[in-house]
């Protein structure tokens, strides 16, 4: 296994693409993605749907859908190249390395067991990967106070239940103390908070930002709003199409956003201190990727299209301290 | 969570018993739909197409055939739930002893095909799904829609002539060697009762002869489970559930068959009761082909006798078991899922 | 990739990437498709199409053998000088040939010989034609009036509610309690023998399956908006049937009567097997098989080889339902 040089990154993502076959030929989900997370670091990639978000999440941790596989470039995980893990490899890297969060409460626990079982299950697969000795009731004690750890009210009784028996937020902070269970460098959340109340959503944020001070992991962030984006993570990654397309420190890009779409997604944000009384809609709807549009991606919904996005794409640029893909820039 | 599982049995157990009566009123309809005037069921319950004007009144008399239809309904009711089916006009036995003889034959061998039969429709469905739209795939597929759809009869010569007659690995017919003595009734199912009497040569004998019988009823009815068993465990991978058990780097293996499988088990629950009163039904011609003398072969016999109260108490307690069999299922049902117990 | 990625989704699924947000208007309720649409959709499909194939010589076979023979009737002649087996196969299904009794299928006198001949010296291929028009007849009929019977009764329980839609749940809950067979038998044996007394009991059999489909239409199309205006302008139970949930129930009644015919045919011929419904001297398929019993396993193809062409001619209609039930999204709803 090659050893990534700068082994500051947990995460070092160049220019990977993912592509889906389908019944109407190829989609090119990712195309020519950079990023790096260091150690520690607080991601977040925020996008509308179909931007390709979810995907770069699963192709992290290589749990791409059958019919979508790596088509170019290189996903570094922990110094690992993931593409080409297979067999023991994967079963190593996941929880151990990486862990991820879904985004349905209602269908990411297994419904026909106790939250018990399904905890001890983790620390079992970490018991086996450690080469460690497993018992029963450490185990069971340590998932108790995991889910202590995660601020949930009575673990003891909360772990004798049925997964149907919980409520949405309850069930994302088991999930988030199965994670915890498991020890990795690196959570991925995949919008685990978006089918939950704003409150909930508001605890359970607050709660991985303080988890991740805690336990030292790194955390990507997948989210189609930029304003819990700016809440939890330092720095921030937009997404257009299958591509970055603007990427930087998490102050930065909310006060000061270069590329259109960036600023357009903070413009639509409701906030109290706005004296106007409208929000602005993106216009437009979403690109299709089956036959994306040519030059830059956004050109038909910017607002300072010029001649040369229709016909060239835009290469990074760094303006202000932020990589951004805009020719109003390059 | 006791008191709620025991309240859904007992709702359950009302739905059955109400379906039942159901059933008996269904069966009475019918025979009052299509047999209106009490001479014509005079003759019937004679057994004698021709028989004279003095013979069907006092039948008609002894049978109160002329009372009110509810008045009859209730006395039919009653005597059904008695366990009186009348008495079979060909043996001159009452029903009941007839019953109590080939029920448990045809029972015996249903219960063991159906249970080949989901076997098989799992372990094919799963490899179905875990390998959906490749070669064993479509493999699976060509094998269960060609076995739904030969019948039965078919499958039966086919086995008896290959495993039976050219290979002589099995026998051809008949439930067990004629020449051995049947152990003491207890259940009346042959194997159970060799069982109990510890009867080995007994039950070598009765487990042979079933066999062909019971895959028989196995192939013509797993594609049923294949397909519903592939398209719930397709559902089942692509749940978030799934991808969380491979983020606690579990092995494949692990994934697939104790989270996916597990959950892709419960629709099958349902279906192996509906998929019961399939089998019984295929028994019937089961039983013709191998000379299993259960209550399918009894019941042809019966409809070329004009036997009616034997077809008809045959009819009902077909219907009767089909029933429970739905009920068990219920109960296995919210057994196997946790989130049925609390609705 | 030496394990492969077990997460296995609808192709759809890679689509929704591009599709899921766009702003075209909802689908209407009414989908408009004419017999070429389902003519290419079945032929994308080899299989299908095969099947489809079958199912067309099978249903034009029967045709013209059943033209004929009501032809002969008409004209007061014996039906056995005018079918398909004398006229094509100078093998009449009927005449005795003591001299071909029992021969195994063979190339000799093509295509006389071709699926063998029977005890009394009859080609079986013959006998084949000679029945096809019952298992068609009893497909169509049977399958046609279930759905007829089924639409007035799912429709109006689903529509009316209340009391008439319990008793009729609860009345196909029983019927489906029992398997067909057995009620067939039962059904025969009360109102006698014949193929009238038999289409009858299928008939019986048949339809709560389709009351339950259209129910389950009646139900969801009753509370759906257009329904609602519909009423309110002022049609009644007829035309909202009519205009909405017919239109609505083609692509499904298509895909499950396909496939139901065979199981009509499947159904009907285990009864000829039994002798359940079989005019004597008449060579139904089912009971082609069971004739050659008493020759098992000595002459095997006499009893095997009809079992073998209702298999093929179920098969075809098992191929064809099952591509059209695709298009349905592999589901039935009743």
């Amino acid at each position: 296994m090659s050893v990534s040089d700068d082994g500051e990154d947990i995460v070092s993502v160049e220019d990977l693409s993912v592509t889906y076959r389908s019944v109407y030929g190829p989609i090119k989900a990712l195309g020519g993605i950079n990023l790096k997370v260091k150690r520690g670091e607080s991601v977040s990639i925020v996008g509308e749907s179909g931007s390709g978000k979810s995907t770069l999440g699963l192709a992290t941790v290589h749990l791409l859908p059958q019919n979508a596989s790596y088509t170019g470039g290189r996903l570094m995980l922990d110094g690992k190249d993931v593409a080409t893990m297979h067999g023991r490899e994967l079963m190593a890297m996941r929880g151990n390395t990486a862990f991820m969060i879904f985004q349905d409460p209602l269908n990411t626990l297994n419904p026909v067991s106790r939250i018990d079982a399904q905890m001890l299950e983790a620390v079992r697969s970490r018991a086996k990967h450690d080469n460690t000795s497993f018992n029963q009731e450490e185990a069971l004690k340590e998932a108790v106070q995991k889910l202590e750890d995660v601020r949930m009210p009575d673990p003891a009784s909360i772990i004798r239940r049925y997964p149907h028996q919980l409520s949405g937020g309850q069930i994302q902070r088991v999930v988030i103390a199965m994670g915890l269970l498991m020890r990795p460098k690196l959570m991925i959340a995949d919008e685990p908070t978006s089918a939950l109340d704003v409150t909930v959503q508001a605890q359970v944020l607050k709660l991985l930002r303080e988890l991740q001070r805690e336990y030292n992991m790194s955390i990507i962030f997948i989210t189609h709003d930029i304003n819990v984006a700016y809440g939890i993570s330092d720095r921030i990654v937009v997404m257009y199409a299958g591509e970055v397309v603007e990427s930087g420190p998490s102050d930065k890009m909310t006060k000061n956003a270069q590329h259109p779409y960036a600023q357009a997604l903070i413009k639509s944000v409701p906030t109290t201190t706005k004296k106007q009384g409208r929000l602005t809609a993106i216009s437009g709807s979403p690109p299709n990727m089956l036959n994306p549009p040519s030059g830059c991606r956004f050109h038909p919904r910017c607002p300072y299209v010029m001649n040369v996005c229709t016909t060239t794409s835009p290469k990074e640029t760094i303006k202000d301290g932020d990589a951004v893909r805009c020719w109003l820039y390059g | 969570m006791v008191s709620n599982f025991g309240f859904f049995v007992t709702r359950r157990a009302i739905n059955a018993l109400i379906t039942v009566v159901l059933l008996l009123a269904l069966v009475f309809a019918l025979l009052h739909i299509l047999i209106p005037s009490p001479e014509a069921m005079a003759r019937i319950i004679v057994g004698n197409p021709r028989a004279s004007p003095g013979i069907t009144a006092s039948i008609i008399k002894a049978n109160n055939l002329d009372a009110p239809l509810y008045v009859q309904f209730f006395n039919y009711l009653w005597n059904t739930i008695h366990g009186n089916f009348g008495v079979d006009t060909q043996l001159h036995i009452p029903e009941v002893d007839v019953l109590k003889e080939y029920l448990p034959i045809t029972l015996e061998l249903v219960v063991v095909g159906q249970i080949i039969g989901v076997l098989i429709g799992l372990y094919t469905g799963a490899i179905a799904a875990a390998n959906r739209n490749r070669a064993p795939d479509y493999g699976m597929k060509a094998l269960y829609l060609t076995t739904w759809s030969a019948p039965i009869f078919l499958v039966a010569f086919i086995f008896q002539l290959i495993l039976a007659y050219w290979l002589n690995l099995l026998p051809a017919s008949g439930v067990v060697d004629p020449i051995l003595y049947a152990p003491h009734y207890v259940t009346g199912m042959p194997l159970v009762d060799a069982l109990i009497a510890g009867d080995w040569v007994y039950f070598w004998s009765a487990l042979q002869h079933l066999l062909l019988p019971a895959f028989t009823i196995a192939v013509i009815g797993f594609g049923l489970v294949t397909r519903i068993e592939r398209s719930s465990m397709i559902d089942a991978l692509d749940r978030d559930y799934v991808k969380l058990a491979y983020m606690k780097g579990l092995s494949k293996r692990k994934v697939v068959w104790g989270t996916a499988f597990r959950n892709a088990l419960i629709p099958i629950i349902t279906l192996v009761a509906l998929l019961f009163a399939t089998s019984v039904g295929g028994s019937v011609i089961v039983e013709v082909v191998y000379h299993y003398h259960g209550m399918g072969f009894f019941t042809v016999n019966a409809a070329f006798n004009y036997d009616y109260t034997a077809i008809l108490a045959f009819t009902i307690i077909i219907g009767i078991s089909v029933i429970a069999a739905n009920f068990v299922a219920d109960l296995l049902y919210a057994i196997a899922d946790p989130r049925v117990r609390l609705t | 990739m030496a394990i492969s990625n077990p997460f296995r989704r609808k192709p759809i699924r890679a689509t929704e990437v591009a599709v899921e947000t766009q702003t075209e208007p909802a689908k209407t309720h009414e989908v408009k498709r004419g017999f070429a649409f389902y003519v290419e959709y079945i032929a994308k499909d080899k299989p299908a199409l095969l099947g489809t194939v079958i199912i067309g010589a099978f249903l034009v076979f029967a045709l013209i053998e059943g033209a004929l023979q009501e032809a002969a009737a008409l004209l007061h002649q014996s039906p056995y000088n005018a079918n398909l087996g004398t006229i094509l196969l100078s093998s009449n299904p009927i005449a005795l040939r003591f001299s071909e009794q029992l021969l195994p299928p063979s190339f000799k006198n093509f295509p006389d010989l071709l699926l063998g001949s029977n005890f009394q010296g009859q080609s079986l291929l013959s006998s084949i034609l000679y029945a096809t028009p019952h298992d068609a007849v009893a497909s169509l009929l049977v399958v046609g009036s279930a759905i007829f019977i089924g639409m007035f009764v799912g429709t109006s329980a689903g529509y009316l509610g209340g009391w008439t839609d319990e008793v009729m749940m609860r009345l196909t809950d029983a019927f489906l309690a029992l398997p067909a067979i057995v009620l067939a038998i039962t059904i025969s044996v009360l109102i006698g023998g014949g193929f009238t007394s038999l289409l009858v009991a299928l008939t019986v059999i048949w339809w709560p399956t389709y009351a339950r489909f259209f129910r389950a239409q009646a139900l969801t199309i009753r509370n759906k908006g257009y329904v609602e205006a519909s009423k309110l302008s002022g049609s009644g139970w007829l035309k909202i049937l009519v205009r909405h949930i017919i239109p609505n129930s083609v692509d499904p009644i298509i895909a499950y009567a396909t496939l139901d015919m065979g199981t009509v045919i499947l159904t009907y011929a285990t009864l000829a097997f039994l002798g359940i419904g079989v005019t004597s001297g008449y060579p139904e398929w089912g009971y082609l098989s069971s004739s050659g019993l008493q020759f098992f396993p000595q002459q095997w193809w006499y009893s095997v080889i009809p079992g073998v062409v209702i298999a093929v001619v179920v098969v075809a209609f098992t191929l064809a339902g099952d591509r059209l039930q695709d298009l349905i999204g592999g589901r039935i709803t009743y």
